[in-house]
């Protein structure tokens, strides 16, 4: 086949300029390597999540009730002409003693039947099926918490403070149990012959079931729950908390994975359009280099759109070039990226695959973005006429002493004060810097805008921990125990401060109730905290009305949310709320916000005992410590549970504030990790870019290298100019990028804030992130610049002047 | 072997007379008596300086089969002549004819492809593209506008390299070979779409006396053959062997001259600007 002399120039010019060719290709595969591994591990994922979510035939809706019921119960529901299926399960808190001062919380779930489990399937792993008596089979993301291998004998204590060994006779896995991972609480399944040992009744306390009809929606699934509830209530037993989740969607891994894929999914965008300009910049380049070349084939008989096709040529062949190596990289990283979410979030992944849509995008992105990018380069390169071309006039372009920017640097040279503090070489180097503008605008583009992300990512952290922060601070408590029942208030005060190291104690209510509305409707959730009058343990930012004072009866603060998602509602207006199974009004005295972004409404802890039965009575207590770190709070609770087990009163859980941190922290880590890979991601492109026009720049001075070297510059010095100019780029992108980063990282903190803990983060611009990136983009414009620097200082005075 | 010489040369001939067509009546269809017809051409540079006229209406008539050196002082508009003829610059104003074509009334577009098709040009400095071989370089013309059958092209590329001595380095990239072989496969690449006019910017401008010696007697050889040359060049020994020169002085025709003595007019205008 004969190939027409015209492609052999595009593929020899490739060929013969390799680094150039490299930089390019790099620079588009980094942008269609963000965008393929992206796509590929967010279908992977969702797709995995969603199959193997609905093969565990997931629960439509889930009662949890205050006390047992029965079979008959459970019968009596799936008789119910909405429902489909319907199964219950007893729930057992337990505390599993890990170490010898340790203890974690376990919940422990006794299914019916464990041949044919109906609702919520769990997958046996390893070991013993079905659980052996008075042995357990752990969730295999609980194995860590628990600090337990397979075979263990694991120490659970009950709530009346007695021990029983159980051993772990296998591993399950249970796609549902992802949250807990998260919340530091263990799961596992027992059977129910094991719940009389446990001082359990054989009845259960949660049921599920699954509706009838095809694709269910969200509000039809809630009316067929609230019959469900009441038929339960009218059994005579009361309900504690119904829960409709978004029907088909995992309650806790989609929301992650959907806003996992939407910071992806901007950086990936970003990775894109960055590569983009690295494109433009090296095109442009190109071009002004073959200037002559141009004009040589149109001297010849070539149209302007012929040339044009040629670069158009060379443009998409580096793109081919590109997906050749982002394709695979994007696939293969996708595989392990996919695979270590998953792990993250407890559910594996099956199928590894390059889905079609994805390659297509890949191919679309890797050919068009370059070429759309190149398209302005080209269209101006290729007008040059051939008289330019040949002539001396008319390439001004890139003279030095014209603009602005230029006479400033003048100025600064002939300031005898400065000439004396700054060297020559370094002053040549300031002035190279800016001889090619546009070139240098997007080079600094791409690196201001990867430090920007790089900073933003650090913000973006120190926000979460700001933020997690505040929240905890809301509640200044150190420790809290959680009783098995309610005990009297002024003993549990009693007891508590009698351990030494904690300074005060609070008793507080607790109730999850929901707000009945004139319309017969009901509200979600929403938390009601009691704590006594004049708590020190809260304090709530009032942004309307007042606080409760301690003669307050029904009177409610509620907060900010609650007004939000009840737009009816204000201050001086009452509120009806379900406590006990009866509906009791409120009057909202005032609104606070802060806190953790949930429903949440205050009341007089003694109105609130009274109205629930329980006058002098309570079970949770909070109280802080003399000393604030986690080991402290450790050991009080510790302390706490042993004074408790011995003056026999039934501990069901006990909280320490830093490490309930901690846990959060973990959720956030997983954010983290993908903002900084992308952040790494961009930094590269960065360099890439950085490197490209540095290596232009070389390329481009060739006759003045061979003059510095004529007039007696050494290899370091040659280098050391080009290094410099390097250095230069990068610490003016940096400062740029700082100033970027602080609106980014507010916008970005309000994105992510939304996306994972649906209310915006407190601000705070980290500093550390500033610093660091100074140090990585100078450590990384010394590298970028350094292969051009030593390829110009290798130059014989031959080649220079060869070079055309 | 003299035969098949004569045979080769004959089939050459009839190569490089494709193009020149000439109407019935003897003119060209702008009504121009002569191949190529400068009328009135003005060309004024606007720099930064101000307006300069480096062309200040050009008369010029130049015929088939002539050999034309253009001589002048550097800075005298040489170059700027024989661009309006290959349509690389535009006259300010006049017009200037070539064969049937009308050059300063084409686009861009138009003139690069006519020029690909009548035009041979050379010049002093970098002409090869310098990641293809000389044969390819060759053949790229060919292939921009068109001409020949693919296959074709390359035999007629490597024909055109032995005529000018270098088919032992058709394929050798343009930095292996030396300053006048490049000179030289330059002037086979701008006879590759058998051109009826060359124009050479200073062909020799940079070689030594004996490679400018062989470069100028294949020009000789290609007037020969019928094409029609305009050369500028500053060796005033290669112009006396042109059929005819013409001596520029700041943009004007000073006269069209016999070579000796347009050599002394150039020589006597020196001496003054000496003193
Ligand atoms: N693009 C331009 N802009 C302004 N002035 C120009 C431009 N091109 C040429 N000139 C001026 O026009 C005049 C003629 O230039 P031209 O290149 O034709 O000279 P030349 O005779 O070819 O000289 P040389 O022998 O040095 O090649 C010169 O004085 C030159 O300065
Ligand atoms: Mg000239």
């Amino acid at each position: 086949m004969r190939i027409r002399p015209r492609w052999k120039k595009v593929w020899r010019d490739l060929w013969l300029n390799k680094s150039r060719t490299l930089v390019v290709v790099l620079s588009i595969a980094v942008g269609v390597f963000a965008i393929g591994m992206i796509m590929t591990s967010y279908t992977i994922l969702s797709g995995d999540l969603r199959t193997a979510y609905l093969a565990t035939n997931p629960a439509h809706a889930t009662i949890f009730t205050f006390d047992s019921f029965g079979e008959e119960l459970v019968t009596a529901i799936e008789r119910m002409p909405e429902v489909k299926e319907a199964e219950a399960r007893r729930r057992v808190l337990l505390r599993a003693v890990t170490g010898p001062e340790d203890t974690r919380l376990l919940w422990a779930v006794a299914l019916p039947d464990y041949d044919d489990i109906k609702i919520d399937k769990i997958r046996p792993l390893e070991g013993d099926w079905p659980p052996p008596e008075h042995e357990i089979l752990v969730e295999r993301s609980a194995l860590g918490l628990l600090k337990a291998q397979v075979g263990d004998v694991l120490p659970v204590k009950l709530p009346d403070g007695k021990i029983r060994q159980m051993r772990i006779a296998g591993l399950v896995h249970d796609l549902n149990a992802a949250m807990f991972v998260f919340d530091g609480v263990s799961y596992g399944f027992i059977h129910t012959d094991t719940l009389e040992w446990l001082d359990q009744s054989r009845d259960f306390n949660e049921l599920r079931f699954v509706v009838e009809g095809e694709n269910p929606s969200r509000d039809y699934i809630q009316q067929v729950a609230n019959k469900v509830r009441d038929k339960v209530e009218r059994g005579g037993h009361s309900v504690y908390f119904t829960f409709v989740p978004e029907p088909g969607k995992h309650l806790f891994l989609d929301p992650i994975l959907v806003s996992i894929s939407v910071i992806m999914g901007a950086m990936g965008a970003m990775a894109l359009v960055l590569s983009g300009f690295l494109v433009v910049n090296t095109v442009a380049a190109l071009l002004a280099q073959q200037t002559r070349q141009i004009g040589m084939m149109k001297a010849v008989g070539a149209r302007t759109r012929q040339v044009m096709e040629l670069y158009l040529a060379t443009v998409v062949l580096y793109g081919l070039l590109a997906l050749l190596i982002a394709v695979p990289l994007g696939a293969v990283t996708a595989f392990y990226f996919s695979r270590f979410i998953a792990g993250l979030l407890n559910f594996d992944v099956t199928s590894y695959r390059l889905p079609p849509n994805v390659l297509a995008t890949e191919i679309l992105v890797g050919v068009l973005v370059p070429v759309v990018a190149a398209l302005g380069p080209i269209f101006a390169g290729t007008r040059v006429t051939v008289r330019e071309a040949i002539s001396a006039y008319g390439l001004g372009k890139g003279r030095f002493g014209t603009s602005m920017i230029d006479r400033f640097l003048l100025v600064i040279q002939h300031s005898a004060a400065l000439r004396r503090r700054l060297s020559r070489p370094l002053l040549l180097s300031l002035r190279n810097t800016f001889r090619r503008k546009l070139r240098l605008t997007l080079t600094l583009l791409t690196l201001v805008l990867g430090g920007a992300i790089f900073i933003t990512v650090f913000s973006v952290r120190a926000s979460m921990m700001g933020t997690l922060r505040s929240w905890l601070d809301y509640f200044q408590y150190d420790v809290a125990v959680q009783f098995e029942r309610d005990y009297r208030v002024e003993r549990i005060l009693q007891e508590t401060m009698k351990i030494p190291g904690i300074d005060t104690a609070e008793v507080w209510g607790f109730y999850n109730t929901r707000r009945e509305r004139p319309d017969g409707s009901h509200s979600d959730n929403i938390m009601l905290f009691a704590p006594p009058p004049n708590t020190k343990l809260v304090k709530p930012t009032i942004i309307k009305g007042r606080w409760l004072l301690p003669e307050d009866e029904a009177a409610v603060v509620v907060n900010s949310i609650v007004l939000r998602d009840e737009p009816d509602l204000d201050v001086g207006q009452q509120i009806v709320l379900k406590i006990e199974g009866k509906e009791r009004p409120f009057t909202i005295v005032g609104v606070a916000t802060g806190g953790m972004p949930m429903g949440t409404i205050f009341a007089n802890y003694p109105y609130f005992a009274r109205v629930s039965h329980n006058v002098g009575r309570g079970q949770y207590v909070f109280a802080t410590t003399k000393i604030h770190t986690l080991a402290f709070q450790s050991e009080i609770v510790r302390a706490l549970e042993e004074h408790f087990e011995y003056i026999g009163m039934d501990v069901a859980a006990t909280a320490k504030v830093e490490e309930e941190m901690g846990e959060v922290e973990a959720l956030f880590q997983v954010v983290i990790v993908l903002l900084l890979l992308m952040a790494v991601l961009l930094a590269v492109i960065g360099g890439l870019g950085l490197m490209g026009t540095m290596s232009i720049n070389v390329l481009e001075r060739t006759r003045e290298i061979g003059v510095m070297r004529a007039i007696g510059a050494s290899n370091r010095a040659v280098r050391r100019v080009f290094i410099v100019e390097g250095i230069i780029i990068g610490v003016l992108s940096w400062l740029a990028g700082a100033v970027l980063a602080f609106p980014l990282s507010y916008y970005l903190s309000d994105v992510i804030g939304k996306q994972f803990l649906n209310a915006p983060l407190d601000h705070t611009f980290s500093l550390p992130g500033v610093v660091i990136w100074l140090a990585v983009v100078i450590v990384l414009s010394a590298v970028a610049s350094f292969l051009p620097a030593w390829n110009a200082s290798r130059l014989t005075v031959r080649e220079v002047l060869a070079y055309e | 072997m003299v035969n098949g010489e004569l045979l080769m040369i004959k089939s050459l001939k009839q190569w490089f007379s494709r193009n020149q067509k000439v109407t019935d009546n003897g003119h060209y269809r702008y009504g121009n008596e002569h191949l190529i017809e400068l009328r009135k051409v003005v060309k004024i540079y606007e720099g930064a300086a101000g307006k300069f006229p480096a062309l200040k209406g050009i008369d010029l008539q130049v015929d088939t089969g002539e050999f034309v050196a253009v001589i002048g002082k550097s800075g005298s508009g040489k170059s700027t002549l024989i661009n309006m003829i290959t349509g690389i610059d535009r006259p300010t104003s006049g017009e200037v004819l070539v064969g049937d074509t009308a050059v300063h009334t084409l686009n861009e577009g138009q003139i690069a492809e006519w020029r690909g098709r009548n035009v041979g040009v050379v010049f002093q400095f970098f002409q090869l593209l310098p990641t293809l071989t000389l044969l390819e370089n060759v053949m790229l013309p060919m292939d921009f506008c068109n001409m020949y059958r693919m296959r074709e092209r390359e035999e007629r590329a490597m024909h055109l390299l032995e005529l000018v001595g270098l088919a032992d380095h058709a394929h050798k990239l343009p930095t292996a070979v030396s300053g006048g072989q490049q000179q030289r496969a330059a002037i086979a690449r701008a006879m590759a779409n058998d051109p009826p006019i060359i124009v050479a910017d200073e062909p020799t401008g940079n070689l030594d006396s004996a490679t400018s010696e062989s470069i100028f007697s294949l020009f000789e050889d290609l007037v020969r053959r019928g094409k029609t040359i305009l050369m500028v060049t500053h060796d005033l020994d290669l112009a006396r062997r042109a059929s005819r020169t013409i001596l520029l002085v700041d943009g004007e025709v000073v006269d069209q001259l016999t070579a000796d003595e347009a050599h002394a007019r150039l020589m006597a205008e020196e001496a003054s600007h000496a003193h």
